[in-house]
């Protein structure tokens, strides 16, 4: 009958104590084992955002820095926004869902622009809706409404060898196929989207404002707001002619000889031109920083809740050891008075000090073990629900790269962390708990040892 | 003369009390021999169980002396005095005081705990203990199982455990009906005459006093000068007083004649 068998029938005669002592250590450590991989979860997502935003600042910056000399002229006020790709791209498109009707211009004013003094090229374009319309639901934080979009957007482009080799006037991400080419007529590219939409392939014929074009290639789209675009690529030509627009565009993208015309040429055209919104290198930079300073802003917030989930989780974690250690004293402190009589025999048939106390401490530990045992249990099951619960969540938008020519800024998603638990943080943890235990019953067992013999014999 | 095992000389103790002095005891001079069995009788506070706990070492007086087996034990230090009790002395309670989530021979094994004996050395001399209080049958039973006679048949089997100088009996038979006291006291006769065991019993009834080979008397703290020479009953009621024949502690009837213990 060896001190580690006492200790366990002792704690098994008390079996709804031992319960509830177990299942409160039990938690208190399963908070212990759930919060720090939350907080690491928190740090990576935290961290993993702010790259993207890194790379996709850097990436529109380069892009506008190589338009230094361009000069966009729309007919929509949607135009001019600093997205990437600045040329050729869809972004000029109105919002998805207000059906604005697209104006154009005649290409007599590019003969005009193009005799301005400075102006190098204008390339064309020719930007329009699908002449069928989809309805879509849209989930937002203001709830659920349908809309009418058109099922894709027509970009006519001026298919010239030097445009383009010199102007990103194509997108470039070729997922299967091939890119249009100079002279290329009667073929289409198609975002990836739209070939999914559907259901085509390279090779397949689509059917545009009643005219029949093969698809020669689907690329991947760079925007992927909340209202995905879904964009066919098409030499002008047949843009203008099937769309019954014949010499007419929507766009012009229009490059001076040096940056330092920019301005004064961009000053002649809107004041000829009211119906154009002419935007420059300088105003797209003024965006991207006026961007650059919200999504700082979005990141601070990041790593002020960051800072906010640090110091929560330092503060359940401190709650959970205190409260771990104060259980198993205070319970073992009243099964030492509880049991003060036994202890004054087994001092009388003579136990040392050392052999009352390592009794105590034993159950102590024994209470604590089972506790760690429960509390991985509790931790692997509901250290997710846990986490939620304690953890501040972290805000940042929805998808992790988006651009903000497609991306509503009122749409912030609130991430719960996805909890991993480490394996060696949980044995960490179970040392843990067995210490803590071992030192809230230290001092019962202590004065249990020091208990008088005489005195605990008259104990009733 | 059997052999000198404890003395005390001018024993005092006084507990203090509220900014008061009690006096427990006062001046108490005892010699306890080999083999004696000795009960020490007096009125509720007159110090009895005071006394005892000085023997046993469980407390230490104000004044004098406890000589035991020639040392003063009121010189070793508290947490030292383990060893003396553990091996030179044997406790039985009023109240048993056997652990409950303990069997039977589990409480007898319990003060070999720290011995150099072995697991089963310790379960051997536990059953052997057990055998001679008569529950060789009961060894697993916990105490709850236990009638009470039983169990302080349990705790004086554990009292002598480690084969110790004496057994301290403090009101052995005050949580016992009638039958089963006589039954108690007949064990320690019995063990006092067969195993030389020697015993020191507090009570404050005369008749089980009577079972004794020395009567002391406690009174205010004092011990009285006249001594009762016991009728040691408790060695003869092992033997039938009908027909003469030898007894167990747990017969209630002699098993040859019939005749009422």
């Amino acid at each position: 009958m060896g001190t580690l068998t006492r200790a366990i029938r002792n704690v098994s005669r008390r079996k709804a104590r031992t319960l509830l002592v177990v299942i409160a250590l039990g938690f208190s450590m399963a908070i212990m084992i759930s919060i720090p991989p939350g907080i690491v979860a928190n740090q990576v997502s935290t961290q993993g955002l702010t790259e993207n935003y890194n790379d996709m600042l850097t990436s529109m910056q380069e892009e506008i820095n190589k338009t230094a000399t361009l000069i966009e002229c729309s007919t929509s006020s949607g135009q001019g926004t600093p997205s990437g790709p600045p040329t050729g791209g869809p972004q000029g498109m109105p919002p998805f869902g207000s059906q604005q009707e697209t104006v154009f211009v005649n290409v007599t004013v590019v003969d005009e622009i193009r005799s301005i003094a400075g102006v190098k090229e204008i390339v064309e374009f020719l930007e329009t809706s699908s002449n069928e319309t989809t309805s879509e639901t849209i989930s937002s934080p203001r709830g659920e409404f349908t809309v009418s979009r058109p099922i894709y957007t027509i970009t006519g482009v001026s298919l010239n060898s030097y445009f383009i080799n010199n102007y990103s006037i194509l997108p470039t991400e070729i997922t299967s196929g091939r890119n249009l080419q100079e002279a290329d007529s009667r073929v289409v590219l198609l975002s990836s989207n739209l070939t999914s939409y559907l259901g085509l392939g390279v090779g397949d014929q689509i059917d545009i404002y009643g005219e029949s074009f093969t698809v020669v290639g689907i690329f991947e789209p760079t925007s992927q707001g909340r209202f995905e675009t879904r964009i066919v690529y098409m030499n002008i030509s047949d843009a203008q002619v099937v769309t019954g627009n014949m010499g007419n565009v929507s766009r012009l993208d229009v490059y001076a000889d040096n940056a330092s015309d920019v301005d004064g040429i961009a000053d002649v055209i809107e004041a000829t031109y009211t119906d154009l919104y002419v935007t420059t290198y300088r105003e797209r930079l003024a965006s991207l920083e006026g961007m650059q300073q919200r999504y700082t802003e979005m990141l601070d917030n990041a790593q002020a809740t960051i800072a906010q989930t640090q110091s929560t989780a330092t503060q359940v974690i401190i709650i959970a050891v205190a409260a771990t250690s104060l259980i198993v004293l205070f319970v073992m402190l009243y099964t030492v008075r509880e049991r003060t009589k036994e202890i004054g025999t087994l001092k009388a048939i003579g136990f040392s000090n050392w052999n009352v106390m390592s009794q105590f401490m034993l159950e102590g530990i024994l209470i604590s073990l089972i506790a760690g045992v429960v509390g991985i249990a509790i931790g692997s099951v509901a250290a997710p629900t846990l986490t939620s619960l304690l953890l501040p969540r972290i805000s940042m938008f929805g998808t992790q790269r988006s651009f903000p020519g497609t991306m509503d800024p009122g749409t912030t998603v609130s991430q719960a962390v996805t909890t991993t638990l480490d394996p060696q943080w949980m044995l960490l943890a179970f040392g843990i708990a067995v210490f803590l235990g071992s030192l809230g019953s230290l001092y019962p067992a202590w004065r249990a040892s020091r208990t008088s013999p005489m005195e605990a014999l008259k104990y009733e | 003369m059997s052999e000198l095992i404890l003395k005390t000389e001018e024993l005092g103790k006084v507990f203090r009390l509220g900014g008061r002095s009690i006096r427990a005891l006062s001046d108490v001079g005892l010699q306890i021999r080999k083999g004696d069995f000795i009960s020490i009788m007096g009125p509720s506070g007159s110090g009895k169980t005071t006394l005892l706990n000085m023997l046993g070492c469980l407390d230490k007086p104000t004044k004098g002396k406890v000589i035991f087996d020639g040392a003063d034990v009121t010189k070793v230090s508290e947490k030292d005095l383990y060893k003396i009790r553990r091996h030179k002395v044997g406790f039985v309670f009023q109240t048993f005081n056997l652990m409950p989530y303990l069997s039977a021979i589990e409480n007898v094994e319990l003060p070999m705990e720290g011995t150099k004996k072995s697991r089963d050395e310790k379960k051997q001399r536990a059953r052997e203990l057990l055998k001679l209080v008569g529950l060789a049958e009961r060894e697993d039973h916990r105490p709850h199982r236990l009638s009470a006679g039983e169990q302080q048949r349990v705790a004086v089997a554990r009292a002598l455990a480690n084969n110790p100088s004496i057994v301290l009996a403090d009101e052995p038979t005050g949580n016992l009906d009638a039958k089963t006291k006589y039954e108690v006291v007949r064990l320690l006769g019995k063990l006092n005459t067969e195993q030389r065991t020697t015993i020191v019993m507090v009570t404050h009834d005369s008749q089980i006093a009577a079972h004794a080979g020395r009567m002391l008397f406690l009174n205010d703290g004092k011990l009285l000068a006249k001594e009762k020479q016991g009728t040691h009953l408790a060695k003869d009621a092992l033997k039938c007083s009908n027909c003469g024949r030898e007894t167990q502690p747990e017969d209630t009837f002699c098993p040859r004649c019939g005749k009422k213990l």
